[in-house]
């Protein structure tokens, strides 16, 4: 386990602000946590084990340096991984964090909730709801329309676009939903 | 320099010019300069001279030729070996007036009745050769005679081992060790003077090889690997990280590195933070309410006033330029 590096951590910020805006200060620096024995709330912090990022409590950090690097196999929230070519992507364990930090939101009809679960990208006739000033390759958070955020993907097109459009395009590309815990549970 | 004829000494490449008068100095340091270049010169050419008046064999590179063997006494490189102390048999050897005899290679042996040699293979007074020893009135009945012979020779080799190495601690303290001993110092258990000189460790070795293979203008990149060599352990650079945790967790380090990339982001960003052409949506919707409100009352109040209302086109609608 080690702390992102500042290219790395660049990599890392970049890909949470195009999802999350400015909301990312709140995340990063003032989420106070209630987790470990002291009564004063901690804070968050990044760490890399493997190739893997994750979102822990300092307390937690601390109690998890007494495990040996082979055996430490999760700590925290994992948000995402860095690829084999150094390129960070975000992965579905995020996704609690994310939707309670979401800038731009998508709900979904509940007939094409499924279609979304399974991994295929939102179509126009999909979609309920659509948050105001979307712009192409926002990132964009996806719920049903109880309210569950389902997964994530990023837009396909602007909000006014959308209005203009047929019903079988492309509105948001998936990235990651929560369907994959079921689909690639191994690959998680 | 009437005189020209100078020393030469071939086996260093050095010419020396011993009929030199050194007149006073000339004022400039310029003109001294030239005046050395110029008399260093000369000597150079006497070297050439001499070098190719010398008989030179013909090879791939050109005419190769042997330098005689230097004929300067130069001073000594290290220092004058120190006399050894002389050994407890030496001391009690001159004490009695003992000489030292030249032994011969043959003698006769008793036992076969030969002549042998001294030491070695068949040798004189072997312990093999003995076929009965006769018991003495101290001998215990049980005890092996041949065994005991061949203990007392042991402690007999082992005595002198020991007195040996005695002898060059003796000398190694004073600093006398002869000088084929001083490689194998290492062996030596010397106590009481200094440390004794660590072994060095395969790992140290690993280090110190791949130091040494890397101790080259372009790094070790392109040497020919030695048959058997293997490739260096951490080829890479060795990357430095912050701390996992420190102190609290995250620690000041990491603090300042997140705002550092934070700020920088959030800078970056700045200009998205003012939606300008919803700014611009809401500004025309108000505008628009408001001319509503305003055109509602005035119809209203009085039937009699002309209408005032103006025939130009006068929904200004606020153009947006947004920059992109």
């Amino acid at each position: 386990m080690r702390p992102l590096d500042e290219k790395e951590t660049t990599l890392v910020f970049d890909k949470l602000y195009k999802l999350v805006g400015n909301n990312l200060q709140k995340i990063v620096m003032e989420n106070p946590s209630y987790e470990g024995p002291d009564p004063n709330p901690g804070r968050y912090c990044f760490r890399l084990q493997k190739n893997r990022v994750y979102y822990v409590s300092e307390s937690l950090v601390k109690r998890a340096t007494n495990i040996k690097r082979e055996k430490l196999v999760a700590m925290g929230t994992q948000i995402g991984k860095f690829t084999k070519g150094d390129k960070f992507h975000l992965t579905i364990q995020g996704l609690n964090l994310l939707a309670a930090n979401a800038k731009h939101k998508v709900w979904l009809k509940p007939t094409s909730e499924m279609s979304f679960l399974y991994g295929n990208s939102v179509l126009k006739g999909g979609v309920g709801r659509i948050t105001e000033n979307i712009q192409v390759n926002d990132g964009v958070v996806v719920y049903s329309m109880a309210d569950v955020p389902l997964g994530f993907g990023v837009a396909a097109k602007s909000t006014q676009d959308c209005r203009k459009m047929d019903p079988n395009g492309i509105v948001v590309h998936h990235h990651a939903d929560i369907g994959e815990y079921l689909r690639m549970e191994d690959e998680l | 320099m009437a005189q020209s004829e100078y020393e030469i000494d071939l086996g260093n490449l050095m010419a020396f010019d011993p009929h030199r008068q050194f007149p006073s100095t000339s004022s400039s340091r310029e003109e001294l300069v030239k005046e050395a270049i110029e008399q260093g010169t000369k000597l150079v050419q006497a070297v050439a001279d001499a070098l190719f008046n010398l008989p030179s064999t013909e090879d791939r590179d050109g005419p190769i030729v042997k330098l005689p063997a230097p004929s300067t006494k130069l001073p000594r490189e290290k220092p004058l070996p120190k006399p050894r102390p002389p050994t407890n048999w030496e001391l009690f050897a001159q004490k009695k007036g003992i000489q030292k005899h030249k032994k011969d290679k043959l003698a006769f042996d008793e036992q076969t009745g030969t002549w042998k040699r001294r030491h070695g293979y068949d040798r004189v007074n072997d312990d093999k050769d003995i076929p009965i020893i006769e018991a003495k009135m101290t001998d215990e009945p049980g005890t092996d005679p041949f065994a005991e012979r061949r203990k007392e020779k042991k402690g007999r080799v082992d005595k002198q081992e020991r007195n040996r190495l005695q002898n060059l601690k003796q000398a190694a303290k004073v600093g006398a060790l002869p000088s084929h001993v001083q490689l194998a110092a290492t062996a030596l258990p010397i106590t009481g003077t200094q440390a004794m000189p660590r072994k060095v460790s395969k790992d140290e070795l690993q280090n110190v090889a791949g130091m040494a293979s890397t101790a080259t203008a372009s790094g070790g990149k392109f040497d020919k690997k030695l048959p058997g060599e293997k490739p260096p352990k951490h080829e890479k650079k060795y990357r430095k990280f912050l701390p996992a945790a420190e102190g609290s967790g995250m620690g000041a380090l990491e603090k300042q590195q997140t705002e550092k990339v934070l700020n920088k982001l959030i800078s970056k960003n700045s200009h998205n933070v003012l939606n300008v052409e919803k700014a611009v949506n809401m500004y025309n919707v108000k505008k628009d309410k408001k001319r509503k409100n305003n055109e509602g009352k005035p119809s209203t109040r009085s039937k009699l006033k002309p209408n005032k209302k103006s025939l130009k086109k006068s929904s200004k609608r606020v153009s947006s330029n947004k920059g992109k």
